[in-house]
């Protein structure tokens, strides 16, 4: 017998009593201003989020929110930035990079959290970049978590992830750090 | 509630031993509501010191003891949170567990807090009680008995507690930070594990003592017991009062 | 070799006092933090029982979903190992390794690799395993073993953290800014993480019906390692599997909040297929899980989700710290699951409760923790462990208690024990004199007084 079939049998000879599965319909959070909520709770949790006003330049909104980041990633169309990241040969080569400018699918109010599928050659750049910048459509935004899974599909790469504010750390003395391994800063636009 | 009702005194072993006065003011306050309370003599204890040990089998007799004892009376109330709980939650399953009959008493008994709330709904308690005193939401008061909401849960906050001190006159009541956090007595825990025990005490004592409070009050003796006892030993300017004991003060 | 017992420990634990009151207070300040996360949520008690229903449904149907999450994952391009034991576990992770040659393994925290003794296992068999969370890389370079398995460093100072990284980091010397300390184990920690080959992690959840694995942290270690290994190994308990994204939805907003008081981990990583040209290792591990199914005053620990809660709640852990609970896992939930592990080794933690119950109102899923505490006291005496001294008063209890002639009689006899001498009163058996005065017997008991008040009136 296999392992796996040894296990499926010690679970079947072991379950006694069973239980139905509940109806996962509830009355969730609904807020009055998702675009207010989403950023309110960004920069609770570290991060921060800006609104890309009628008129002003997402590049130069990206370079005012950023002017010291040296070398910039990104395969965002109409932005510019030093390397496209699809270019690479290895994730290793991301290291070193200041700032990495991606796009979302959307945002969660709830959390402050942003559905990112892969759409880059190497995701190490969500993670390795100093810092990250994610773009998403200021209409795409839910209210929680509840609605956010109805929402989020995967591509081909069969890698996604919630986001919500820069890496951080406690483990020294509940002490907060902000920072830990992946980006030192977050900021969420929306256009 | 009706007032043909035949009422039953639960009066816990340690109160009757080292707390009278509880267990006095319990009888005189439900006398003066014009309640019919009776007290029989025979009884002892309701088994939790044992079972909470791990020696569930120990309290069988005790439990069937209680039973016989109660079995005629309406209502079954007793002056100690924890050990009505013990009844409450904990007779009818060891009578299962030991294919026994099953627990009448379960459905019948109170917490004379709960039951001057729940039951009897005063309106108001004579005499006045010009104190200052810092409510102890003890664990098994809060969490079995839902004397009042547990801080942990995110339901609408209540106190049964304080809204009959809300009917004493004179009474002026505070809570403490870390408003229901466990005292550390825990029946057998406080002589087992005596250091966290008193550690607990202390921590709980100086967030009663910061409210400012003469007294602490609450529905179990034992856990102002532990309280006192530390108090005393550390030489405290606070003092301990049951629930009961202001509600009925002045009688 | 006899372990301490958790009274001991936790005494031990107490005479450091201002670390004492340090641990107490942190940890109370998460439980804060996790008060006021719940009250933005209005259906948060909804979730809760939503959380405890789904598990209890998916456990109780757990050879379905599991073949259902296996499935899934196989069929986007996952290798699924099923490991029966903790051996079996190691020994497939090994195998992996060698066959990529890796000589480094970088890890994130997994409290199953900790179950499995996993680290030991390779680090003898001669990889360099890193793990990569900041509290398990300080602990893993001080060589001991965690105290909390959210907060696994909770019980270290950051002046403890600031020589040890002076030693094996070469920081400043006296630095112990956290920022610092945090910025130099980033830099030391991203070498590692280029030079791997096979990164390996733990997993929150398996969705069944989408074969992907869940991972949440907030350092971002788990993914700085996935992404740039090609191999990513994972380490998976059977009872972590869950139905569906949706199901997914009600356990992702209780767990952060639960755990560390925040909306959401900064990194909710859903990993459903291996990278381009990379490798995907699911090992679904059951080492004892399968047969807590067959017992109805446990079961419900195969709910837990491991956020940490009833540690945080627990007045006991705060004021004992992890070390003194002898399982691996502390706390309320840390009890139970040591004494289903081993119960004749682990039984001395079932003493660190009051049976306060603030543990299962905290629980995001709901377990009992308490009645379960209270269950395996009952059990003690039957495996030959109970404690003597609760036996012996137990026994001479229920004999006082039996005969109300007996009890009345000592009714009158205990005021007599406050005139004995305090000597005799507080000498070394009495533990309650230890810290405490002890009660004094009232003059006359309430039997007597309604004897003489009532009865002859």
């Amino acid at each position: 017998m296999s392992n796996k079939e040894e296990i499926l049998k010690n679970i079947r000879l072991h379950t006694q009593e069973t239980y139905e599965m509940p109806l996962i319909t509830l009355d969730a959070i609904h807020y009055p201003d998702k675009v207010e909520q989403f950023i309110q709770v960004s920069k609770s949790v570290g991060g921060n989020a800006v609104v890309l006003r009628e008129g002003e330049d997402l590049n130069e909104l990206i370079r005012s929110l950023y002017p010291d980041a040296g070398k910039s990633a990104s395969n965002v169309p109409g932005i510019h930035a030093a390397i496209n990241p699809d270019d690479v040969r290895t994730s290793q080569e991301l290291n070193g990079i200041d700032l990495g400018i991606v796009q979302g699918v959307f945002g969660v109010a709830e959390n402050g959290g942003v559905w990112v599928v892969q759409n880059v050659k190497e995701r190490s750049l969500y993670f390795i970049s100093e810092y990250l910048v994610i773009l998403i459509d200021k209409d795409q935004i839910v209210d929680n978590m509840h609605e956010a899974y109805k929402k989020a599909a995967f591509n081909d790469y069969g890698f996604g992830c919630f986001i919500s504010g820069p890496s951080k750390t406690a483990d020294i003395e509940q002490a907060l750090v902000v920072g830990a391994h992946g980006p030192k800063g977050l900021t969420v636009i929306l256009r | 509630m009706d007032h043909l009702a035949k009422i039953g005194l639960f009066i816990p072993c340690y109160v009757n031993a080292v707390f009278p006065e509880v267990g006095i003011a319990t009888y005189k306050l439900l006398k003066q509501l014009g309640i019919d309370v009776d007290y029989p003599v025979d009884q002892t204890c309701c088994g939790q010191p044992m079972a909470n040990a791990g020696f569930e089998g120990k309290s069988l007799p005790l439990i069937h003891k209680f039973n016989d004892l109660f079995d005629t009376y309406d209502y079954v109330v007793g002056p100690s949170a924890s050990c009505v709980a013990f009844v409450k939650e904990n007779h009818p399953h060891i009578l299962a567990a030991h294919g026994q009959h099953q627990c009448q008493m379960s459905g019948k008994i109170y917490e004379v807090c709960e039951f001057l709330h729940d039951i009897v709904k005063v309106e108001k308690f004579p005499g006045a009680f010009p104190h200052k005193v810092s409510v102890h939401n003890s664990c098994h008061g809060v969490r079995e008995l839902h004397l009042s909401s547990p801080s942990e849960l995110h339901t609408p906050r209540y106190s049964k507690i304080k809204d009959l001190l809300s009917l004493k006159e004179g009474v002026e009541v505070f809570e403490p930070q870390r408003v229901d956090e466990c005292c550390g007595f825990g029946g057998m825990f406080a002589i087992e594990e005596d250091a966290v025990s008193v550690q607990m005490g202390k921590d709980k004592l100086r967030n009663h003592i910061a409210t400012g409070a003469e007294y602490v009050t609450g529905a179990d003796s034992s856990c102002l017991m532990h309280m006192q006892g530390i108090a005393r030993r550390e030489k405290l300017p606070i003092q301990f009062i049951h629930v009961v004991e202001i509600l009925a003060a002045g009688l | 070799m006899k372990k301490e017992t958790h009274i001991h420990a936790a005494e031990r634990f107490l005479n450091n006092k201002k670390n004492a009151v340090w641990h107490d207070e942190t940890l109370w300040q998460t439980r804060a933090k996790r008060d006021r996360q719940a009250a933005l949520i209005p259906e948060w008690e909804q979730l809760r029982e939503l959380a405890s229903k789904i598990k209890m449904h998916t456990i109780t149907h757990l050879d379905h979903y599991l073949e259902q999450f296996a499935a899934a994952a196989e069929k986007n391009g996952a290798t699924v190992h099923w490991a029966k034991d903790a051996a079996e576990h190691n020994a497939i992770v090994l195998q992996i390794l060698q066959q990529h040659q890796a000589t480094q393994l970088v890890k994130s925290k997994s409290m199953l690799t900790e179950e499995c003794h996993l680290n030991p296992f390779l680090i003898e068999k001669g990889v360099d395993v890193v793990e990569s969370d900041l509290g398990e890389r300080i602990l893993q370079l001080m060589d001991i073993p965690p105290s909390h398995i959210v907060m696994p460093a909770i019980h270290i100072q950051r002046e403890a953290v600031g020589k040890l990284f002076e030693e094996k980091l070469n920081t400043e010397k006296g630095n112990a800014d956290p920022t610092y300390l945090t910025r130099a184990m980033r830099k030391s920690l991203r070498q590692k993480f280029l030079a791997s080959t096979v990164a390996m992690t733990g997993a929150n959840f398996g969705i069944a019906e989408t074969g992907d694995v869940v991972v949440c942290t907030n350092e971002g270690n788990a993914d700085m390692g996935t992404s740039i290994a090609k191999v990513h190994i994972v380490s998976m308990g059977i009872e972590k599997v869950i139905p569906s994204h949706d199901a997914l939805s009600v356990f992702v907003r209780l767990l952060a909040r639960s755990a560390t008081g925040q909306p959401s981990t900064s990194y909710t990583s859903h990993y459903q297929k291996p990278q381009k040209e990379g490798e995907l290792h699911i090992i679904l591990v059951d080492n004892g899980r399968s047969s807590i199914l067959a017992d109805k005053d446990h079961i419900q620990t195969l709910k837990c989700i491991r956020c940490g809660a009833c540690m945080n709640t627990c007045p006991v852990y705060r004021r004992s710290g992890g070390y003194s609970y002898s399982y691996f896992i502390p706390g309320p939930i840390g009890i139970n699951l040591g004494m289903l592990k081993a119960p004749k080794n682990y039984y001395t933690n079932l003493s660190a409760c009051t049976l306060c119950f603030s543990c299962n109102s905290v629980c995001p899923v709901q377990v009992d923790l308490g009645n379960q505490i209270y269950k395996w006291r009952q059990g003690l005496d039957s495996i030959g462990k109970a404690n003597r001294t609760k036996k012996v008063m137990s026994d001479g209890m229920r004999m006082m208690f039996k005969q109300s002639g007996i009890y009345h009689a000592a009714l009158k006899a205990a005021p007599l024990i406050n005139l004995m001498p305090r000597a005799l009163i507080y000498c070394k058996a009495d533990k309650w004199g230890i810290g405490r005065e002890l009660p004094q017997f009232a003059k006359q008991s309430f039997n007597s007084w309604w004897k003489k008040e009532v009865l002859k009136k």
